[in-house]
């Protein structure tokens, strides 16, 4: 028998003393939320856990299409935050990196060389330009934002309803919109001006948080797929008891596992930093990317007809996997980085680095 | 950490002790000195094909070779995580490893877990002193996948068992000391049931080794042919009737090591060798990019799978899925190369250079996805453990 049911019995992690509610993006805000049985909740884990706690929850957020930006807040937007030592907003936060908005000090010092504004007397910028596609800007208390200024990287927050906002979405519907600034101050106390590294280390960050989505994902096909095959029955067996089903569903469990792993592999190199978060986020962020087309494909395969329709929340899991892939920097974005400092020498030490 | 507790997707991440970091520095000395030798070539797939008992030797000084086994038999009393520092590092390197191989990784264990105190006390030293090669004694002209059918039998004799039958692809069975031969010495209805193993001295009279050569021209396997051959009774190995559960038993130390993923890694190091002299173009690192990714998400399941062991679990379906996984990207890497930088395959170029490496690995690579399991069978297997689960 083939129920045409929505719920994925997915247990409830029970929120602890966040106010998960409170997170949760505007219901009308996000078609989404209307597909699924109810958006589950996942703890926002606390300031003290530590990388491999928020990367499990990243992966919770993920397995459960969690509509609310909890990767971007938790692994993003508040160690950025605290790295560059301003005050942790409550609430949702996004994330832009953005070298090629336009910026000027607002209180020039009055320099005898260089154009108005490449000095200032204080922190306080000038912006100018588009934050483009940035995730759950509209549903976001803040934005962090790191962009180049004259005298180097700053990284600044501001608040959506200070930009004018065009919004967008991906594939899964989620929020991606545009904050256009038009010449925004934004006041010193809001600006720090950071170390380049906290700008490599920001991309790092959005890449790994990405890729623990896609593990989530990831999972989630599995639980979906493993569940229809075996209550899907044609010519009088379940589907999986089908060899050509197995081969197809074995391919699909290891692929899983494999993102799974590559992210689990990058907790301990991220708090590390320097060459060994490179390699371990490059390689996580590549395989993730790489390996959603392959899970995308066979469980559609394996679900038939009511995977491709919103009667099966397949779709949840599926339209993620294909934005997210791209989003924070695509496997051919982060294959060659990958690859850039290996040699014939440096190759087997890179890959047995950490541990 | 029992595989009905464990998902097969989740694998237990790994982080390895400080002590398997020196012992990775040391085996890079001990492999500098070797290289100087002239014994460490860097050649794909050296577990099947690199055979140099005198490496064997010196590598067992080190206590290298039998390392997971106790120390009151010889071994060095180490878990299976650092045996895996250890074989990484050797196949990475393209060292000849094939003569201990098989007694290292498998037979070992084996006699270690089954065999007769008398067994152990006999064979476990020789193992870890690299002084006692084995090969395996289970597939036949109408036994691969399906193992259980074999037809070899042992026949009940006075003070021991008369064998006939004939092995097939056994691997060094010309050069090695013994064989472990699963044989059936009892009729079930349960094909199952019935079977048990034994330990065969490869130059008792009655054994007869006839070469089979690889595709290659290269003499790896074997067909061995029991005319007839007096096993006593001290090498009945295990349980008279237990064969099958000790033979997959074994699966899990034979499916998941650094060998089902690294068999043609040194082809991807003479790549980068090659792709050093002239700059590398954007798609050609995106390549090998992808390629390491991959390489190297598949170690970490390859570690999680020996932490299970050491842990004390049997974690057959995780070994099963690295396998796939792992031998899948060897065959894949292996057309990746060729792709990244097009290069005729020539296996009479210089021994060593790119396109003579590229013939060696092509010639070889339909068999990584067959040894050990083929990767249908154990894909059966990896969908079985999520209904078990």
């Amino acid at each position: 028998m083939n129920t045409h049911t929505i719920d994925t019995n997915a247990p409830v992690i029970s929120a602890d003393a966040y106010d998960t509610t409170a997170f949760y993006a505007d219901a009308d805000a996000v078609p989404t939320v209307t597909n699924t049985t109810a958006p589950e909740a996942v703890a926002l884990p606390s300031p003290g856990a530590s990388t491999a706690q928020l990367l499990a929850a990243a992966q919770e957020a993920g397995r459960r299409a969690v509509p609310a930006p909890l990767a971007e807040t938790a692994l993003v937007a508040r160690p950025l935050l605290r790295r560059a030592g301003l005050p942790v907003p409550d609430g949702p936060l996004s994330y832009a990196i953005a070298p090629e908005l336009t910026i000027r000090y607002a209180h020039p010092a009055a320099s005898p060389v260089g154009s108005a504004g490449c000095l200032g007397d204080d922190n306080t910028l000038l912006v100018t330009g588009t934050l483009r596609r940035v995730p759950w800007a509209r549903a976001a208390t803040a934005v962090v934002v790191l962009a180049t200024a004259p005298f180097g990287p700053v990284l600044f927050t501001l608040t959506p309803d200070q930009a004018v906002l065009t919004p967008g979405a991906n594939l899964a519907e989620e929020p991606r919109d545009d904050l256009h600034l038009a010449t925004l101050e934004i006041p010193a106390f809001h600006v720090r001006r950071i170390a380049p590294e906290l700008l490599d280390e920001a991309r790092l960050r959005a890449a790994l948080a990405r890729s623990a989505l896609i593990a989530g994902a990831a999972e989630r096909c599995v639980d979906l797929t493993v569940a229809h095959t075996t209550a899907r029955t044609q010519f009088g067996r379940p589907l999986s008891r089908f060899q050509a089903v197995k081969q197809e569903e074995a391919r699909l469990i290891e692929e899983a596992a494999l993102v799974r792993a590559v992210v689990q592999a990058a907790a301990v190199p991220l708090d590390i930093g320097g060459p060994a978060a490179h390699f371990a986020i490059a390689a996580a962020k590549t395989q993730a990317s790489a390996s959603a087309a392959e899970i995308a494909r066979i469980a559609h395969q394996l679900h038939g007809a009511i995977g491709i329709t919103r009667l099966n929340p397949l779709h949840l899991a599926t339209t993620r996997l294909w934005s997210w892939r791209d989003e924070d920097g695509d496997e051919a974005y982060w294959a060659p980085r990958l690859a850039q400092p290996l040699t014939a020498t440096t190759l087997w030490p890179a890959l047995t680095t950490t541990p | 950490m029992s595989p009905s507790t464990l998902s097969p997707i989740a694998f237990p991440d790994v982080a390895l002790p400080e002590s398997a970091r020196r012992l990775r520095t040391e085996v890079r000395a001990f492999l500098d000195e070797e290289r100087a030798r002239g014994t460490v070539l860097g050649r794909p797939d050296s577990w099947l094909a690199g055979w140099d008992p005198g490496f064997s030797r010196r590598l067992a000084e080190r206590g290298w070779v039998g390392m997971a086994l106790p120390t009151e038999y010889g071994g060095a009393g180490r878990g299976f995580l650092e045996r895996c520092v250890v074989i990484e590092e050797l196949l990475a390197a393209g060292a000849p490893v094939s003569a201990h191989w098989v007694s290292d990784r498998q037979a070992g264990p084996s006699i270690l877990q089954h065999g007769t105190e008398e067994q152990r006390r006999f064979f476990l030293p020789r193992i870890a002193a690299g002084q006692c090669f084995f090969s395996i004694g289970m597939s036949e002209k109408n036994s691969g996948s399906d193992l259980a059918s074999v037809a070899t039998r042992a026949e009940r004799t006075a003070d021991g068992w008369w064998l006939t039958g004939t092995k097939m692809w056994t691997g060094g069975a010309h050069v090695n000391d013994y064989a472990i031969v699963l044989a059936r010495t009892d009729d079930a209805e349960d094909k199952h049931a019935g079977l048990s193993q034994f330990v065969v001295d490869l130059r008792a009279p009655g054994v007869r080794v006839e070469p089979i050569r690889l595709m290659s021209g290269e003499h790896r396997f074997n067909a061995v042919h029991l005319d007839g051959v007096d096993v006593p009774d001290g090498m009945l190995l295990g349980e008279r009737g237990g064969g099958w559960k000790q033979v997959t038993g074994e699966l899990a130390f034979e499916r998941s090591g650094p060998e089902r993923y690294l068999s043609a890694f040194p082809l991807l190091v003479s790549l980068l060798r090659e792709l050093e002299r002239r700059s590398a173009t954007a798609e050609q690192l995106t390549q090998v990019g992808i390629l390491t990714a991959r390489l190297h998400s598949i170690r970490r399941l390859s570690l999680g799978v020996a932490a299970a062991l050491d842990a004390g679990a049997s974690p057959d379906t995780h070994a099963a899925l690295v396998k796939d996984l792992g031998t899948r990207l060897e065959v894949a890497l292996v057309d990746t190369v060729r792709s990244i930088l097009p290069t005729p395959a020539d296996q009479y170029a210089t021994p060593g250079s790119h396109p003579e490496l590229l013939a060696f690995a092509l010639l070889h690579s339909p068999g990584y996805t067959l040894r050990g399991g083929t990767n249908e069978i154990l894909r059966g297997i990896i969908t079985r453990g999520l209904e078990q689960h």
